[in-house]
């Protein structure tokens, strides 16, 4: 029964996700810029566009200029969630490639910097009396659920083990439409449902800010309105 | 905003500049002139007037440099420059002395 | 009005205050007259289905423009942009902190466009359009001067200029306009500029000012207006006309012109380099009054068109004339379209056709203040930056001693003079000498380091914003100068006796 539940939640939470997803970035896509808003200096080629939202995702460059502890802390967090989430991919395949061996130990301890990241943004939001000024009610349940996720699963590496093998065997039979035995660890549950409504708020919250920001137009616009005209669709029909 | 003249009531708007330009008169611009703590004396009368005429001809008021230039034909090169004109009207010659002139409030980047 | 008296003493330009809600509450600049609304064909009251046709122009802004949609959704509150908002570092007032100002919109988005704010509203900070809330946008939406610092350091480059303009539209769809912006839009349909400077009063101001050039150099300059067949159409905002110190940046682009033997002229039509259009977040009205400079091109029949100096102006020439009135393929392609006057003046620079004598501009120790909208959203030159670099260059070309502000002050980091984006009105001053406080506070640290007396800028709101404001902090307000005002002090014209009497009455103040 406990593990019909997980199959469906996991299945919807899925579709929500994908679905939802797309149909932000489908809605993003298909809505025009109607003028060159690039903050500048921006770059004056495609390549130069590449290269500065390379380092905006991946450095967090306008961050790290921006205030260096909220970087820091949201740095961490980011880089480390990826260490954790490539990890996790062992869960979703057979045989387990030498890469994935090799980035084991770094994605357990990856986990340290994902919650130390998280705690020093949730008490910024406590300390810093502007940031604390800004926050709803959504944004501490955010990190409360994203630090749930974090200290379940640490508990479940450092502390009490649940029968992984028989969570694997669930992942798998899930990517097969079979649903195989969820062993009842409390722990597991907590993390799994955390992750679970993770991925359904996706579509509906600020975790837009995923996709969003490779839709920004001051960052991904290029710097050159002098030598080629840029036009949007509903635009050009005021020309007559 | 509104003045009171000689019995008369003149509509102004929420800056003081006066809606109808018609309604102009010297004693209507000592009453602008008291809202705004300026007492009318020779020299001001002298910037006053020389706004009313540019007026007339040009329907706009001077650019502040045209001002000062004919100022200092008719005061000398001691009163006619910028620092003086922001004595006589310490909101600025362009705004203050437009507003007691009787001419609309010159609009933009100035 | 407080008349910026309980202005905050800063010790450092990027101070952050404690926060003082509602300090600025309930400031409202005049609101726009019926007939003012007309001319721009917004109606000229609140409407009175005015919830439905806020909601709807909302909606329509979400569909026609990428940027409002992505930047509703888009911020997590990390909060570094808490601390970079000009107003905000002089008022204290947190509904200026950038974060804040979009959430006044993102809030009502919420509660009516999404699935969160629909059914969880107090979880997400989402609430009810309300009059109570169209005036809180009309208030805080004229506290920010669309100056684009704030996003800069946003980590998804989140532009509250965006959100801003889209909040001014709605109300101006609804019938609540400014009345300094949209008095003065219609002017420029009118008359041509944001002045209502006429044809026969702006020939007369020139040949003023060609007289005053020929007075002080021996040299007749001159300045050409509506002159069929000019090589150069210069557009240049009125002020330049009217107020200082932008009436001697004009007479240095002239004797620049002159210098360089360029054939050039203005146009009473399209008298106007401002486009207040992108105040107000119209594109129908920025594009209208951009039409009016190709209009004026194509009846001159001349092959370039170059800029004068103003921040926005430049913007909107330089990011948005080739969208909203191009494709200018009339023009020489030799050259960029459009062009700014100081690319052609460094090019001229460069190529050795002007002469200086940069002592005559001795008695000044400048500093620069890099205008916001040249800065953040529009280039010079070839190179990224250029911005920054070419105003610096011809500065040096002309001047002995100059010295920048702080790092974190200048360049694309630099500071809003405070008077931007349609805040240039008296009946913002209090809000316009608090937002002023922290580029003053930069410039005070420069006087004390290195004696600087004067600063140099590109736009005429900063220099009509400075020299009200300059007084407040210890300044002269002819403390403020135009960049080719250093070039008309220290060019040479050629036949030009250089006597040593010949600046006397130019910047006495300092």
């Amino acid at each position: 029964m406990l593990s019909v539940i997980y199959a469906i939640l996991f299945y919807v939470a899925t579709a929500i996700l994908v679905v939802g997803v797309g149909m932000k970035i489908r809605k993003y896509a298909r809505t025009p810029a109607p003028l060159k808003i690039p903050t500048t200096p921006a770059p004056t080629t495609a390549w130069g566009v590449v290269l500065r939202m390379f380092r905006e995702v991946v450095f967090f460059e306008s961050l790290f200029k921006s205030n260096k502890w909220i970087w820091l802390f949201g740095w961490v967090f980011h880089m480390s969630m990826w260490l954790v989430l490539i990890r996790h991919i062992r869960y979703f395949i057979i045989e387990i490639p030498g890469w994935l061996s090799f980035m084991q130990p770094f994605g357990i301890y990856a986990s340290f910097g994902m919650a130390l990241g998280l705690i020093g943004l949730w008490g910024r939001r406590f300390l810093v009396e502007r940031i604390r000024y800004i926050s709803n009610p959504s944004d501490h349940l955010m990190l409360a659920l994203l630090l749930t996720i974090v200290i379940s699963g640490m508990l479940m590496r450092f502390v009490a083990r649940p029968d992984i093998l028989s969570v694997k065997a669930f992942f798998l039979g899930l990517l097969r439409l079979r649903i195989e035995t969820l062993p009842a660890d409390p722990i597991l549950l907590v993390h799994l449902t955390a992750v679970a409504t993770l991925m359904i708020v996706f579509p509906i919250s600020k975790l837009l800010h995923a996709p969003g920001v490779f839709f920004s137009p001051t960052r991904n616009q290029i710097d050159n309105p002098r030598e080629k005209r840029h036009l949007a669709p509903w635009a050009a029909k005021l020309e007559g | 905003m509104e003045y009171q003249v000689n019995g008369k009531t003149i509509p102004a708007d929420e800056e003081g500049y006066i809606t109808n330009l018609d309604d102009w008169s010297p004693e209507l611009a000592e009453e602008i002139a008291k809202t705004e703590n300026i007492e009318m004396d020779e020299e001001r009368w002298e910037v006053v007037n020389f706004l009313r005429d540019y007026y007339q001809e040009y329907q706009i008021a001077p650019a502040v440099r045209v001002l000062i230039k004919a100022i200092k034909k008719s005061m000398g090169p001691e009163k006619g420059n910028n620092k003086y004109m922001y004595e006589l009207f310490p909101y600025g010659p362009a705004k203050q002395a437009c507003k007691i002139a009787g001419l609309p409030k010159p609009t933009g980047c100035v | 009005m407080a008349d910026g008296d309980d202005l905050r003493k800063m010790e450092h330009p990027l101070d952050i205050p404690c926060l003082r809600p509602g300090a600025m509450e309930g400031l409202e600049p005049f609101i726009a007259a019926p007939e003012h609304q007309a001319k721009l064909g917004f109606p000229g009251e609140l409407v009175p289905n005015w919830k439905e046709k806020a909601l709807e122009k909302m909606a329509e802004l979400a569909e026609k423009n990428r940027a409002f949609q992505v930047y509703l959704d888009a911020c997590v509150k990390c909060g570094a942009c808490t601390d970079k908002c000009h107003y905000f570092l002089g008022t204290g007032d947190p509904k200026n902190m950038p974060v804040a100002r979009q959430d006044l919109l993102r809030s009502v988005y919420r509660r009516y466009f999404t699935f969160a704010g629909k059914y969880f509203p107090k979880l997400v900070g989402a609430r009810e359009l309300t009059e109570e809330v169209l005036h809180e946008w009309y208030s805080y939406y004229h506290q920010c001067s669309e100056c684009r610092r704030c996003s800069v350091f946003c980590p998804y480059g989140i532009d509250t200029a965006e959100i801003t303009m889209a909040a001014r539209e709605i109300l101006d769809h609804v019938g609540i306009g400014q009345k300094y912006s949209n008095e003065i839009i219609g002017k420029v349909k009118d008359v041509g500029n944001n002045l209502g400077l006429n044809p026969k009063a702006l020939r007369a101001t020139l040949e003023d000012l060609e007289e005053e050039i020929e007075d002080d150099t021996g040299i007749s300059v001159r300045l050409p207006l509506d002159e069929k067949g000019a090589d150069i159409l210069l557009v240049t905002p009125s002020a330049d006309f009217f107020a200082e110190p932008h009436i001697d940046g004009l007479i240095g682009y002239a004797k620049v012109f002159h210098e360089t033997g360029a054939s050039w002229t203005l146009s009473s039509y399209a008298s106007e380099a401002a486009n207040f259009g992108l105040f107000i977040g119209s594109y129908e009205n920025m594009r209208e009054i951009s039409l009016r400079i190709r209009k004026a091109a194509e009846d001159l029949g001349v092959k370039r068109i170059i800029f004068g100096e103003c921040g926005h102006a430049w913007r909107v020439a330089y990011s948005f004339l080739n969208t909203l009135a191009g494709p200018f393929d009339f023009l020489d392609q030799n050259y960029p379209i459009p062009q700014h006057i100081l690319e052609y003046t460094w090019d001229a620079i460069q190529k050795g056709k002007l002469k200086f004598d940069k002592s005559q501009n001795d008695h000044i120790r400048l500093t620069f203040h890099d205008s916001c909208n040249v800065a953040r959203a529009s280039r010079m030159g070839d190179m990224p930056g250029g911005q920054f670099e070419i105003p610096r260059n011809v500065i040096r070309a002309v001047c002995n001693h100059f010295y920048d502000m702080p790092d974190e002050t200048i360049r694309e980091a630099t500071l809003c003079c405070g008077g931007g984006g349609g805040l240039l009105t008296d009946d913002l001053m209090d809000l316009r000498k608090k937002g002023a406080s922290p580029r003053m506070t930069a410039l005070q640290q420069v006087t004390e380091e290195h004696g600087v007396t004067h600063m140099a800028a590109i736009c005429a709101i900063c220099k009509t914003q400075f020299s009200k404001v300059m007084p407040v902090f210890g300044y002269e307000m002819d403390s403020i100068v135009s960049v080719h005002q250093l070039v008309s002090n220290a060019i040479i014209l050629t036949g030009q006796e250089t006597g040593e009497d010949g600046n006397e009455d130019e910047d006495g103040g300092a």
